[in-house]
């Protein structure tokens, strides 16, 4: 499935022709193993999901194009349990490939299937029913600014499920302790009286409230201070290790990638030109993947 | 999406360097148009989709009847005072304006009959229609637009919910409930602001002016022997411009692009075109219904 990785162009080698460019690559790859060697219980997470074998995100060849193309031929297989995560530059259509997913948007060619169930001829309202499915958590967590914190956590509730509002209540709160909030402290404020950490974490509650097998997040840790993206990544990882949930992860945060993913694609000129592990990445001797590493730390 | 594109490619075509001929020229000029009709015929499927969606939906589960009601109290309630000023001040100036030219006449008793008969069939419901295209169309297009820059519109199709019918179909049955019911205060308001000009003014008694008032609705006719034909003029405009308003600052609300100068843009698309679609609709409606009812 993984993609060899291309060759570098020629601006990127105009990027890091140099030897300092070359030794900066090489104690950042260096980093990085460090940070995938000491991360040892994320690192048991991913192997031991890796296991199960079923497809639950699937994209075939996909193509989309609005005035420019903006994503070609895009393949890759996401597993039950699996953190898959799409890095690139800004602008190389990773957003793009979540809208995909949830058919907000419909390939012009190829086709993106759901446990198996090919997604891009159904209705709207077909399609209603599959976003059920999945629990999404938006760049700026786009939780609605005119209900309150709890309101918005027990939104999928009273919109899918039959709950009465003791379970409804039950279950926010019960969300809310997962993302570790107070509860109590948060339920009646509105979006706009909370942090951005908090916001991200009311998204995280949300997005999860269904209890969905697969999690997409947009940029979950952009604009974080590096105490909340923690918070977060570790959030995400919990979220997998104790729900098994199939995870979809769109960041240009390499560090955080390392540390949850099982499975790295790379984004480059509307493509995946990799396709592989983090610690595949890390070893890779593409100076486009090196740049693109090296990046991240300067 | 294609006709932008083919648009795109066109811009791209330097027709003067390089295919400097006038059958070229004229060929991308022709281009040019077919796009920019395309675009507008796109535009106005669009809008009718929408129209035609949200109002399917009214009488589709689930049913959003709290946001129903939130929203009748924002478009009815709290369009309230803004209704009752305009409605009073223009019933006055035009009890004043008429008052000049009727003594010429020596009939300054039918003062009632002038200002009944404009602001029941047209000034209410144009004004009332007016002035909530001002006040909720803005506020609405404003409120959605955001919703679209922050993701928010993303967030309810990813939730599993149709954000026509959460969103709009609640601000159309608002809209078409509410509008009437405004349009019948600026109507009585606006008599009553009348009322008092002729009694200052003219030194009309009230129970004067107001049977006059009677008069010129009974004169007018009855529909079905029963409704007068005045009343169906004036509580079909307000019917039919709450239903404008209301998917006129949707469609713009929800089509936002380009963040919050996006949304500016998007309030100011929604002012302009509802209130000159309601004087457009007003003389078509005003028009059929001339022909349909019976006057006299």
């Amino acid at each position: 499935m993984a993609d060899a990785p291309k060759a570098s162009t020629p601006d990127n080698r105009r990027r890091t022709g140099d030897a300092a460019d070359d030794r900066q690559s090489a104690a950042v790859r260096h980093a990085i193993r460090s940070e995938l060697a000491v991360d040892a219980p994320a690192d048991d997470a991913r192997t031991a999901k890796q296991s199960s074998e079923q497809s639950v995100v699937e994209l075939q060849h996909v193509s989309l194009a609005f005035d420019v193309p903006i994503i070609e031929d895009i393949s890759f297989v996401t597993c039950e349990g699996e953190t898959m995560a799409i890095v690139g530059e800004s602008g190389t259509g990773k957003s793009t490939i979540l809208k995909l997913v949830l058919r907000l948007l419909v390939p012009d060619r190829g086709c993106v299937l759901i446990d198996g169930e090919d997604i891009t001829p159904l209705s709207f309202e077909e399609a209603l029913v599959v976003r059920q499915k999945m629990g999404m958590v938006f760049q700026g967590s786009a939780l609605f600014d005119s209900m309150s914190v709890f309101e918005n956590v027990a939104y999928p509730l009273r919109e899918h499920t039959e709950m009465n509002e003791d379970e409804i209540a039950q279950r926010v709160r019960e969300k809310l302790q997962f993302v570790d909030l107070e509860a109590d402290r948060v339920m009646e404020q509105l979006p706009s009286e909370l942090s951005g950490g908090m916001k991200k974490r009311v998204g995280i509650a949300r997005g999860m409230a269904n209890n969905p097998r697969i999690m997409l997040y947009d940029e979950p840790t952009s604009g974080l201070d590096p105490l909340t993206t923690g918070t977060i990544m570790r959030l995400i990882m919990k979220l997998q290790r104790e729900l098994g949930v199939t995870s979809l992860v769109v960041s240009h945060d390499i560090r955080a990638v390392f540390r949850m993913a099982s499975k790295v694609a790379l984004l480059q000129d509307r493509r995946i030109t990799f396709l592989g592990t983090p610690e595949e990445m890390a070893a890779s001797e593409d100076r486009y993947i090196q740049d693109f590493l090296g990046g991240f730390s300067s | 999406m294609a006709v932008s594109g083919t648009g795109l490619a066109l811009s791209g075509l330097d027709c003067r360097t390089r295919y400097d001929h006038p059958y070229t020229r004229l060929s991308a000029l022709l281009t040019r148009l077919n796009d920019a009709a395309k675009s507008k015929v796109l535009t106005l499927q669009e809008y009718f989709v929408l129209a035609g969606k949200s109002l399917r939906f009214i009488f589709a589960r689930p049913f959003y009847g709290q946001d129903a009601v939130q929203q009748m109290d924002e478009i009815g309630v709290k369009s309230l005072g803004i209704v009752i000023l305009t409605g009073l001040f223009t019933g006055m100036v035009l009890a004043l304006q008429s008052s000049v030219q009727l003594k010429t006449f020596g009939a300054s008793i039918y003062i009632g009959n002038l200002v009944s008969a404009s602001m029941i069939r047209e000034l209410g419901p144009v004004l009332a229609g007016l002035m909530v295209a001002g006040r909720v169309g803005s506020g609405i297009a404003a409120q959605l637009g955001s919703m679209r820059v922050t993701e928010q519109i993303d967030a309810l199709n990813t939730l599993g919910t149709d954000p026509i019918k959460k969103l709009v179909t609640p601000r159309l049955i608002a809209a078409l409930v509410m509008l009437p019911v405004l349009t019948i205060i600026n109507d009585f308001v606006g008599i009553i602001g009348g009322n008092i000009i002729a009694s200052l003014v003219l030194g009309l008694p009230s129970a004067m002016y107001w049977r006059t008032v009677w008069v010129q609705i009974a004169n007018d006719g009855f529909a079905l022997r029963f409704f007068p034909n005045d009343f169906i003029q004036g509580l079909t405009k307000p019917v039919v411009f709450g239903g404008l308003i209301a998917v006129t600052a949707c469609y713009f609300g929800l089509g936002t692009t380009g963040g919050t100068e996006g949304v500016g843009q998007s309030t100011t698309r929604t002012v302009v075109t509802s209130s000159i679609l309601i004087l457009i609709v007003d003389y078509f409606i005003t028009q059929v219904l001339l022909s349909v009812l019976t006057y006299g």
